[in-house]
Parts: C-alpha cells; structure tokens; sequence
C-alpha cells in the first residue's frame, strides 16, 4: 500500500472552498532506507557466553582462580578429552542412562496403569486418586533413607527413586487429562454408536495424549533430578560416582564436565519429547504450535 | 469422566426400515431437572409422533424445551418419563460440528460405522461436497467445513431418522444459506424423518413440512406448511407472522 499526497479538488458546487492539501503519511518503508549489516541473531545472543567464558579464562589464567576452587573452561575440556579418551565418561555415561530409562519406564507403566484406574471408574478414583494426591506432597528426595533400609545401596533403589519421581508427574497430567474430556465428544461419540471400549479409544485417549505428553515432559526433567540424588547413594558407576571421586580429588574440572553432561541429557530428553510430540500429535500443530508457548524448563 | 455414562435411557427402538411407520413416537413425555424443592420441569405431558420421511421442525423461544428434546430423541437423556420409542437407525448434528480434532476428517465421518471403509468415507463427503478436504485435520476446517463434515457424519449412517440441533446457528448469513440448501437437498435424495431444532422462522418454514413450536415444555402449536415457500408470497407472509406471534414477536416488525 502505497499512500501519497495529492490535493483534493473542492466540489465544483462549492466555489467558496479552495483547493487545499490533505495531510497525509506514506505507512510503507521507503526503498532508500539504509541497510546496516547486522549480526546473525543466533551468533549475537551467543555473545554472553563468549564473554563469560572469557572472563572465567581470563581469571583462571591470572591466577585469581585457583584450579581447586574451579578449573578454567581450558581445564575443563581437557578433563572431558581425558575421560572420553579413556572411555571413563561414556562408561557412565552408559551406567547412569540405563538407570534414568529403566526408572523413568517403570514410572511411566505405574502412572499410566494408576492414572486409568482412577479416570475411567468412579470406584478407582476413589480407591486411587486420594493415597496419589497425599503422597504426592512427599518431597521424593526424602525417601532415599527408607530406600536405602529397604533395598540397600545396589541398583534397585536408585532405579525406584527415580520411578517415584516419575509416577507422580505421570499420573496427575494423565488423570486430569482423562477427567477434562469434552462431554460434548463424549456424546457425540454416544450418538455414533461407540461403546464403553469404543469412547476409550476413540475419545478419551485422543484427548488426554497432549496432557500426558506434558507429563512425560515434567516426568523427564525430574527423573534427571532424582538421578543425581540416587547417584550420591554410594554409587560405584555412573556420572554421579565420577563427580564423587573427583569431588575427594578436588578435581573441579572433572565435575564440570560431569554438571555440562547432565546438562546436556536434559537438553536430549527435551528433544526426544518435541519428537514424540511431533509424531504422536500432528493435527495440533495446525493452531497451537510448541515453540510459541516458550521453553517450560 | 464423563464416560461414565447414564443408565441407557428407556428408548425402545423400532425397525425404522418398515414403511410408513412411525420414525418418533413419543406419548406422555416427562422430563424433570434436580429434585425436591429445587425441581425444575423441562417438559411435560409431551406427544409427538413423526411418519418417516417427514421434516419437522421445532420452534421455541430459548428454554423452552426444544434441546432437551431433541437429546431425548437421540438417546442421550436416560432421566426421562413416559413411552419414548424412535429409529433405531438414526444420527445426530449438533450445534458445534463436534468432530474428534485427533481424527482425520474421513475418519470422523465414519466412526463407529461398522465395516467402513476410506471410500464409504469419500462418497459421503462427496454429498457434502467436501471430498478435497478428507484428509484434513479438523482444526483446518472453516465453520461452514465442518458443519458439512458433521453432516456428512450424520448421513453415512443412512438414519432413518435424522436429528439436527440448530446445526446452522453458529454459521454466517451467507455459509448458512449454502448449508440450508444442501440440507434440503439431502433430505430430498434420502428421505430420513428429520426433527430440526431452531428458533429461525424463515429457515423452518423454508425446509420443513411441519413445524412444532414448543412452549411451557410442550407442543403448543402444530402447523403443517403449505403454499408457496418463496419469500414475499402472501402465504408465506402470513404463515410466518402467526408463527412470529406464536413465538411472542408480534406486528412483524422483524423484516
């Protein structure tokens, strides 16, 4: 749109009106506005790491930063070349991702199994939902003492830390996805014909995925949580064990990699839910499209 | 839930495929909200009976019933008194389109329907003219799309007995008059007795043979139509100012 100034002529009745100028403005770019080169978004918002890290190097390297107090990032990344090139970090690596998938599978089966039993009958919410909801309120970290009584320091109580922390997530996005099922489909579905089995299938399960998918997100973030509290659970594998040892070694560039390896997994499983999303959800990407809604973590 | 349901409601069903029957048959009709002091009666007393193959439509001012109603002809309300008995073959198209936003449109269409397949889908949309948009996600779908796809939902069942809810009250003017117009179309090639519900005199005296207009939870009034439908023609004028009067508006001061 193109807006420009031109006199309006005064009607040919009206004489005594003359002809004046319109006050107008043009509301589209003009074509000689200046172009600035501009850095690449991606590489600008870049640039407050790159400072910190300078900075960080810059300490370590005056001798401000003592290495026992905390490696510089050069430190750091030769710690990582060492443990990769040893094998000693993908070791576990490995131990410590076997534990997270296990837990997180077996707390994903009891959420899922628990949040059905008390969604689809009224017996099952009662028996279920309120033990769920008290128990809940637990901080789970603080079972680790009863674990350790009941299960002893082996693999078994830390792949049950993290399933407790899973199950909770699980079950209370899953039962009130289930409970939040439009009625009007539900009838609709009556009127079509469906049975008990049929609206399970058809209706209910449809409309409480994205809900347990949201779930199977907060379920992730804290199964990675309770990983790093088993893990202090007298580990003699995992990241967990390797940031213990380094921690009586006061080898603080070992523990960074350890903290930047969390980190990073957190990121994947982030990712691995954005893909499930992606595959098990196609008909909500029409409206309600994930990256607008902001990173939830 | 929701799921879990209400007891079935005391439907007896006819073979609706027996000519010449009774599509609705509805006597001494009851249906009471909450209990004791706080009961509200919604209908009462209530006789209908619809041959197959008719269009009825009902007319009533908001609360008055007609909803409630129609749910009752559709199975859906299990609280009733008196004898219900309706098609058994017969499909419903609400107000909202109602379609699974999880199911590709030609899955929707055909839900529930034993033994369909893709193409059963695809001839129904092509009624509606909506095959383009079969493999279309709901959410896609324009208002007067989706109204069409609930449609062709309803229609690939072959009901008997074809229950709309104000199915064209959330649409524009203009999309409205396009899906009249194909309603009346698909009656004329199926033939199922069809119980609108609206509150639009025009669009009842444009598409029924019958029109009911329901007060104080019954039927107060029970008009065939007759003469010409065209807009303007005497008999069309006069038969719509007595049911605008029957429905409270009077002096026809609605153009």
């Amino acid at each position: 749109m193109t807006l420009t100034a031109r006199p309006v002529e005064a009607p040919p009745g009206d004489r005594a009106t003359a002809a004046r100028e319109l006050p107008v403005e043009r509301l589209t770019s003009s074509a000689d506005r200046r172009r600035r080169f501009r850095v690449p978004r991606a590489i600008a918002r870049l640039s407050g790491v790159v400072v910190i890290l300078a900075v960080w190097q810059l300490a370590a390297v005056t001798g401000r930063l003592p290495r026992t107090f905390l490696g510089s990032p050069v430190d750091v990344a030769r710690a990582a070349g060492h443990l990769i090139a040893d094998g000693e970090l993908p070791a576990a690596i490995g131990t410590s991702l076997h534990r997270v998938l296990v837990g997180f599978a077996l707390g994903l089966v009891v959420g899922v199994v628990l949040a059905l039993v008390s969604g689809l009958s009224r017996i099952g919410e009662d028996l279920v939902d309120a033990p769920v909801q008290m128990l809940r309120t637990v901080p789970f970290a603080g079972i680790v003492p009863l674990l350790i009584i009941w299960l002893g320091v082996g693999e078994l109580p830390k792949v049950v830390l993290i399933a407790l922390g899973v199950t909770f997530p699980v079950y209370i996005n899953l039962s009130a996805g289930i409970r939040q099922v439009d009625p009007g489909l539900v009838e609709a579905g009556r009127t079509l014909g469906l049975g008990r089995l049929g609206l399970v299938r058809h209706v209910v399960v449809g409309a409480a995925l994205p809900q347990l998918l949201v779930g199977v997100r907060i379920a992730l973030g804290v199964s990675w949580l309770a990983l790093v509290f088993a893990e202090q659970i007298s580990a003699t594998s995992g990241i967990g064990y390797l940031m213990t040892s380094a921690q009586e070694l006061l080898q603080t560039d070992t523990i960074v990699v350890c903290l930047v390896v969390y980190a990073l997994l957190g990121l994947l499983a982030d990712l691995v839910v954005r893909v499930l999303e992606r595959v098990l959800l196609p008909w909500r990407q029409t409206f309600t499209p994930d990256d607008a809604q902001g990173a939830t973590r | 839930m929701t799921a879990t349901s209400a007891p079935e409601p005391t439907v007896t069903r006819t073979d609706g495929a027996a000519g010449g029957e009774l599509a609705v048959d509805v006597r001494g009709l009851g249906r009471t909200f909450g209990s004791g002091t706080s009961a509200t009666t919604v209908i009462e007393h209530l006789d209908l009976a619809v041959p197959a193959g008719q269009f009825v439509a009902l007319l009533g001012a908001s609360g008055c019933g007609k909803s409630t109603l129609l749910r009752v002809l559709a199975g859906l309300d299990g609280g009733v008194t008196g004898d219900v008995t309706v098609a058994r073959n017969r499909a419903v198209a609400f107000q909202a389109p109602r379609l699974l936003p999880w199911k590709k449109v030609w899955r929707n269409v055909v839900l529930g329907v034993p033994g369909a397949t893709r193409e059963t889908a695809l001839a129904a949309l092509r009624e509606v003219r909506l095959e383009h948009r079969a493999d279309a996600w709901p959410g896609t779908l324009s208002g007067g799309e989706a109204q069409r796809a609930s449609l062709a939902r309803a229609l690939v069942r072959q009901p008997d007995l074809l229950l709309l809810d104000e199915p064209f009250g959330a649409l524009d003017a203009l999309t409205r008059l396009t899906a009249q117009e194909l309603v009346r179309e698909l009656w004329h090639a199926h033939r199922p007795a069809v119980v609108l519900v609206t509150h639009d005199v025009d669009e009842a005296l444009l598409l029924a043979d019958r029109v009911l207009v329901m007060a104080h939870g019954r039927i107060e009034h029970d008009v065939p139509v007759v003469g010409d439908r065209a807009h303007g023609s005497a008999e069309y004028a006069e038969q719509r100012g007595r049911l605008l009067g029957w429905l409270g508006v009077h002096d026809g001061e609605a153009s």
